[in-house]
């Protein structure tokens, strides 16, 4: 039988702008209108995307390990001030619930001391230590009460790196997560390169036997669980096959192992351009905990972008649920301030995220701003779309530019017939002087100055 | 005084590069006479200085042909109190 359908024009007198989906005040809402469906051992298992409204999905913070793995290290006044606005950003519900530090120098220490005497309740702060059972002394002197430790799955690891075999690495992991429970310490698993691991070999009767142990031990010290995609091997794909999907991982953990989503955790690299994806994916399939770091520094290609994770988280949620988005530009200002490149393009903070250059584009964009900005860019960014000149922007381009520089709104806009003139010098820039760059801001200041002096004199007189 | 036929393919001829007794009534500004975008916007500009009036920018860039641009400035002319 043939799925073909006919499907008849709706004409309508008024716009639909979907508004449900594309409240220009938020980031768009991620709607489901059906359940996921993935064959797992051959049999199909139902997942509920809506559920990520209800469950408490929560944003994990590895900035100050994994992304600080990636750069030089920050000074122990840089990791307090980006706590602080780590804070500020996750909101008071704890959307940003945990960060992890290193726990080996005394500046790592001094810095940790310093973030937790800010009062904050979020983000939490724990460790991250080796699997070495002194490496607790640590952790308990600074009275954290979870930390994170290497429980590396793979053989690449075991074998090659460990040089222990399956039954050696298992016990001697256990013997840690055992001193962990000793310490009155939560130990969080790292299983390290799982998405290149045995999973019914070595990863189920491993997270198996945490499950077990934890069963002995107060709720609050009872193992979490991180699965590590190290290399960024993962795929969200319906259909594909362990060790790789993400999806089979989350449902063999919760289901099979019994692993409460609560205490599940993914992390992500960006090898493969689906760090992004594969961390919703996560959240979708039961994980609730997604491993982030800010503009996705980390190890290589990077770790999960946080600020992309707080707009998928509130696309999920359907509102900000606390969070303070402004702050993420504040964030990037900073680490650009350090010395840390964000690339132009780069999704949310990049300097051109919201900026357009062809003339098409602008003249859609003075018309209505929504034509060809993402969201309310100016209220939850404090950064208004923007056009770039080149031989693409055309007047259009030019006059949007113009009015954005002299701050005009509404009726007292320039119309694009009087940049006729800047507009002409800009096309010869590129056809008679063969240019190739973008024009800067500073030359287009001293041609408004001169091709536009009576407005000069009206709206920049004094400034 | 010249008509504002006249002027207006005079005009025309200056912004274009274009020999003024080649310029017909039923002259396509964009296709028979190659103005491009920004040429476009230049020519309702100079129309402006050359008449002394303001035109509606989305109304005078939807003029296609010399014959309707010379009706259109003359209307305005009208409407703006200029002598023509």
């Amino acid at each position: 039988m043939s799925d073909k359908k006919s499907h008849a024009l709706v004409n309508v007198s008024q716009p639909n702008f979907l508004d449900d989906v594309f409240d220009y005040s938020l980031p768009p809402k991620i709607v489901f209108d059906g359940p996921a469906v993935e064959y797992i051992d051959g049999k199909p298992v139902t997942f509920d995307p809506k559920d990520m409204k209800t469950r408490d999905i929560v944003i994990t913070d590895t900035t100050f390990r994994d992304g600080q793995q990636a750069r030089p290290p920050y000074t122990v006044d840089q990791m307090v001030h980006i706590y602080d606005l780590l804070a500020k950003l996750g909101g008071p519900n704890g959307v940003i619930r945990q960060t992890e530090f290193f726990l080996y120098t005394k500046n790592d220490r001094l810095a940790l001391d310093r973030c937790r005497s800010l009062g904050h309740k979020f983000p939490e702060v724990t460790g991250w230590i080796r699997a070495v059972k002194g490496d607790f002394r640590l952790v308990k002197e600074t009275g954290l009460k979870e930390t994170g430790m290497l429980t590396s799955c793979s053989d690449y690891h075991i074998f090659s790196k460990l040089k222990f075999d399956r039954k050696l690495a298992m016990e001697s992991y256990c013997e840690v997560v055992a001193a962990a429970f000793e310490a009155g310490v939560r130990p969080r698993c790292h299983l390290e390169d799982v998405t290149r691991a045995d999973i019914d070999g070595f990863v189920l009767p491993f997270v198996d036997k945490l499950m077990e142990m934890s069963r002995d031990v107060p709720p609050e010290l009872s193992v979490k669980i991180r699965l590590c995609d190290t290399m960024g091997f993962g795929l969200s794909y319906p259909g594909a096959a362990l060790p790789r999907s993400v999806p089979k991982l989350i449902y063999k953990m919760t289901h099979e192992c019994g692993v409460p989503s609560d205490r599940l955790e993914w992390h992500g690299h960006n090898d493969f351009h689906k760090v992004h994806i594969n961390g919703g994916t996560a959240w979708l399939y039961g994980c609730n905990a997604l491993n982030a770091t800010l503009f996705g520094y980390g190890e290589r290609c990077g770790n999960p972008p946080l600020e992309s994770a707080i707009m998928e988280y509130i696309g999920i949620k359907g509102g900000l649920c606390g969070i303070n988005t402004a702050v993420v530009t504040e964030l990037a200002d900073y680490m650009r301030s350090i010395g840390l490149p964000i690339p132009d393009n780069y999704p949310f903070v990049g300097r051109a995220f919201n900026v357009t250059r062809a003339g098409i584009h602008a003249g859609g964009l003075r018309q209505d701003e929504r034509i060809y900005n993402i969201f309310d860019t100016t209220k939850l960014l404090g950064k208004p779309p923007r056009v770039m000149i080149t031989d693409k922007s055309g007047a259009d381009g030019v006059v949007i530019w113009v009015n954005d520089f002299f701050g005009l709104k509404g009726e007292d806009k320039i119309n694009k017939i009087k940049v006729h003139a800047i507009a002409r010098w800009v096309m010869d820039q590129y056809e008679k002087e063969g240019r190739l760059t973008a024009i800067s801001d500073e030359e287009l200041e001293a041609k408004v100055k001169e091709l536009l002096p009576d407005y000069w004199q009206k709206y920049r007189r004094g400034m | 005084m010249a008509s504002v036929e006249e002027r207006v393919k005079k005009v025309t001829a200056r912004v274009l590069n274009l020999d003024v007794a080649t310029i017909k009534m039923t002259d396509s500004f964009t296709v028979d006479l190659g103005a491009e975008s920004v040429q476009s916007i230049e020519l309702v500009a100079n129309f402006e200085e050359e008449f002394g009036i303001e035109m509606d920018e989305d109304a005078a860039l939807s003029v296609d042909n010399v014959g309707a641009a010379v009706a259109f400035i003359t209307k305005v002319c009208k409407e703006q109190g200029v002598q023509i």
